[in-house]
């Protein structure tokens, strides 16, 4: 059994929403990286803290219980509101705030924006 | 005239029109993760090169339209994940980075088959 820890993860400078306490589980260890590039080096920060593990969501697909959180590079429209809307807590590194057809699912518990690296801390 | 951008549609995910409704459609590569499927027009891009500016032109099925804004963020998406966010809303500056601004116009019916260009004339 992986020994997992949490993390506290603020909203960077302009950012929105959080702080988000992220705790992996046997059940939900993914820290899920939908950016371009591979693993971002958020989602690898957070893996490292958490004892998570980080996942490459554009190589394959997680189903969304699985996933203890998502982290994303978007621009405010679509990725923004779609790991929200299944209740997925999801970090973006752009400062953004909720918009889009699926701003309606977004809530300060399960969106952080604008996060550095700074902004993630053993909890 | 330049080819800054091809691609052709392999798939439209059932809630597209929800976004069409609002005057966007979001394009991803196919390499996108199922859940964003659902959202999105998948698809091929044949050909990339250079970065989309303001004056540019999108054609979609030999519908053209310019490019009056460009987010900060909306060609990295576009060269790493193919992700457009096309925006028929008028505006001549994004208001979200992932933006692609065009002019407010009833956006053409995209299929699976759909042929995306951007271009630039020189």
């Amino acid at each position: 059994m992986a020994d997992y820890k949490a993390v506290k993860i603020d909203k960077g400078p302009g950012g929105w929403g959080g702080p988000l306490t992220i705790k992996p589980t046997s059940d939900r260890p993914y820290i899920y990286s939908v950016t371009g590039g591979g693993i971002h080096p958020l989602a690898a920060r957070i893996a490292e803290l958490t004892g998570g593990e980080a996942f490459d969501g554009f190589s394959s697909s997680k189903p969304f219980d699985q996933i203890a959180v998502a982290v994303i590079d978007c621009g405010g429209t679509a990725r923004i509101g779609v790991y929200p809307m299944k209740k997925v807590p999801t970090v973006d590194i752009h400062a953004t705030s909720p918009a889009g057809p699926l701003a309606m699912f977004i809530t300060e518990d399960l969106l952080v924006t604008g996060v550095k690296l700074d902004n993630i801390n053993p909890a | 005239m330049t080819v800054l951008y091809s691609s052709t549609v392999t798939e439209i995910g059932e809630l597209v029109p929800t976004f069409v409704a609002e005057g966007m459609l979001v394009f991803f590569g196919e390499g996108a993760p199922e859940e964003l499927k659902t959202f999105c027009i998948i698809h091929r891009v044949e050909h990339k090169e250079g970065q989309v500016k303001p004056g540019d032109t999108v054609s979609i099925d030999g519908h053209s339209f310019e490019v009056l804004a460009v987010g900060s963020v909306a060609n990295d998406n576009l060269y790493n994940l193919g992700h457009l966010n096309l925006k028929a809303d008028g505006n001549k500056e994004a208001d979200l980075p992932g933006d692609v601004c065009i002019a407010q116009v009833e956006l053409p019916e995209i299929t699976v088959g759909t042929k995306l260009e951007i271009t630039r004339s020189n």
